[in-house]
């Protein structure tokens, strides 16, 4: 038998105890897995949908509300504006509309440019791009499968036959299910040519893209917003920050809990086995072995609580999240914060009962009853 | 023969020096002898054998006992590892462990490899007659055979004393018969020094020598001409 089997096998002499201090510190690790996943989840949703295309920044009309692929509208010559505005490198407008798609009732047509695709994140992964005007679409990789097309079919848009160029994929989560085709061929089939969604700004190289916001702002601010300006991008990633803190202090109170009941268990531990610990010196055991031995139990403990705790959590988040909207991301930072608290735990919870045990006199220990 | 245990002038006070566990005590032990001490309870007899063990400091005085000075040295515990096997009255076995690998505890402070502690906790166990219970857990034994095991456990990393303290107290009497003769046979197979502390003087009687504490004094130090006697007659 190892020494490392023998530390293994220790906590669970006392099993209901062993059991009881890995629940409690499961629940601690599973909090910190699932709110870890959703913050992450958030913040990468968050993220796509900000850094929209390459776009700095996108913005709409003032009564859309915010919405950035809602229906409202604004004048097409607010491109021209903001193309004019110092700083501004690239202004192209993009069109959304509900309209019947394929089979689809209603499903999201976004005209846009052929030559502002670029900022649209997009990238062609067959095909090519549409050309301007014509009855010519591209399709998300998500919608395509999903309806078994593919470059060369044709698709029914607003009751016209559109011709499949293109398949392409973005990092917009939004982006991923749509069709594209160009933006004067939306105005036609809306019978609108004056009218856009949004506008995909991107600055000057070396510019900042809060300055030129601002800029923006102060001069169109009565009729335009920067939907998706820096600002708002700021205040986005303050709040996301502000989740992040509360998960670091939900994780530092799961520390502070854990801690307690590992403290407990280990202490109740050496307290039964302080006949035993007395026999351990009596055969020649350091204080240094016996200090390891009690510390590595409460690892033990720990770290099998920060393994049950990440399957619970992962599994949880990934059945209940999708229920509420949520696409969590487990990235491996979430599972090192875990384990780390949990050695963390093991190490506080198990140091102070072994340092009790060390000290205990050996002829005490043995005449213990 | 070398003396293994050179004791002068012990003394050990407790709760502030009120109580005096041993007063002045001046002992030598043979190697390879076989001791035992007795007294009445509270004598001081158990305390001598912690001080022997290195379980117990002294006040005053010195203890010297194979080749370590006890009141100097810093790493008692690499003396109790490699120069005594301790055998209590009661078994004191780890219960979640098996019996071979309850023997293999104190080999834990050795060098030894898995494979080197579980080779020699078997041939521990066959000495004590215990092979075929390797795998059991102390639960599973009866009280002889558990204390059997103890002393397997005690005989672990070869040491040069054996201190048992009551080793049979526990036992009836016909169990305590065969434990002590497997203990004195074990003391002479490997030429171990066997320091007993008893009450019972059948117990004591075994021994080459009895010592007699009381009040923490040695008022007999036996005499070991018998044994020089038996030497020379082996």
């Amino acid at each position: 038998m190892s020494f490392l089997k023998f530390i293994i096998k220790n906590p669970f002499r006392r099993k209901n105890s062993a059991i009881l201090s890995i629940v409690g510190i499961c629940i601690g690790i599973v909090v910190i897995v699932a709110l870890g996943g959703i913050t992450n989840g958030l913040v990468s949703t968050f993220e796509e949908t900000i850094h929209a295309g390459g776009a700095d920044f996108s913005i709409s009309g003032k009564e859309t509300g915010g919405s950035a692929y809602g229906t409202n509208t604004i004048d097409a010559n607010w491109t021209d504006k903001i193309a004019n505005v110092s700083g501004v490198n690239e202004a192209y407008p993009i069109y959304v509309v509900l309209t019947s798609v394929g089979d689809d009732y209603m499903n999201t047509l976004i005209g846009i440019d052929p030559n502002g695709t670029a900022l649209a994140d997009l990238s062609i992964n067959e095909g090519r791009i549409f050309k301007d005007n014509a009855s010519e679409a591209i399709l998300g990789k998500i919608y395509a499968e999903d309806k078994g097309l593919s470059v060369g079919d044709s698709i029914k848009i607003d009751g016209e036959d559109f011709k499949i160029v293109g398949i392409y994929e973005t990092g917009d989560s939004n982006m991923a299910g749509g069709v594209f085709t160009s933006i004067s061929k939306v105005g036609d089939l809306m019978d609108d040519e004056n009218s856009i969604s949004n506008i995909y700004v991107k600055v000057d190289k070396g510019a900042d893209p809060q300055e030129v916001a601002d800029r923006i702002d102060a001069m169109y601010g009565d009729n335009i917003t920067t939907v998706s300006s820096v600002m708002e991008m700021n205040q986005m990633a303050n709040m996301l920050n502000m989740l992040q803190a509360s998960s670091w202090g939900i994780s530092l109170l799961a520390i502070v809990v854990g801690a307690l009941g590992i403290i407990n268990t280990m202490l109740m531990s050496v307290f039964e086995r302080t006949r035993e610990i007395g026999v351990l010196k009596a055969v020649g055991w350091s204080n240094r072995k016996i200090l390891t031995m009690i510390v590595g139990e409460s690892l033990v403990i720990t770290l099998l609580s920060a393994v049950i705790g990440s399957i619970i959590g992962v599994v949880l988040c990934s059945v209940l999240c999708p229920m509420m909207g949520l696409n969590p991301l487990f990235t491996p930072y979430i599972f090192i914060q875990a384990f780390g608290i949990a050695i963390i735990v093991g190490i506080i919870g198990g140091l102070y009962p072994a340092t009790k045990a060390v000290k205990l006199p050996p002829t005490e220990a043995l005449r213990y009853e | 023969m070398s003396n293994i245990v050179e004791i002068n002038n012990l003394v050990k006070t407790y709760e502030n020096g009120h109580i005096k566990a041993l007063n002045g005590i001046d002992l030598t032990i043979c190697e390879g002898e076989f001791v035992s001490i007795i007294g009445p309870s509270g004598s001081g007899k158990s305390t001598l054998l912690n001080m022997l063990g290195a379980l117990d400091l002294p006040d005053s005085g010195s203890i010297n006992v194979a080749g370590y000075d006890l009141v100097s040295n810093k790493n008692l515990n690499v003396f109790r590892a490699q120069k005594i096997g301790f055998v209590f009255q009661l078994h004191n076995l780890i219960p979640n462990l098996s019996v071979v690998e309850n023997i293999e505890i104190p080999m834990f402070t050795s060098k030894l490899s898995n494979s080197e502690m579980r080779s020699r906790a078997l041939d521990l166990l066959d000495a004590v007659g215990l092979r075929d219970k390797a795998s059991l857990k102390p639960s599973k034994l009866s009280g002889g055979e558990r204390q059997r095991v103890a002393i397997a456990r005690a005989l672990a990393n070869n040491p040069s004393i054996i201190l048992a303290d009551e080793p049979t107290g526990s036992l009836d009497s016909k169990t305590s018969t065969k434990i002590l003769k497997q203990l004195i046979d074990l003391h002479r197979s490997n030429n171990v020094t066997l320091i007993i502390v008893t009450h019972d003087m059948d117990v004591a009687n075994l021994a080459d020598r009895v010592i007699e504490v009381l009040d923490g004094k040695l008022v007999n130090a036996g005499d070991n001409s018998l044994l020089e006697n038996k030497i020379n007659l082996d």
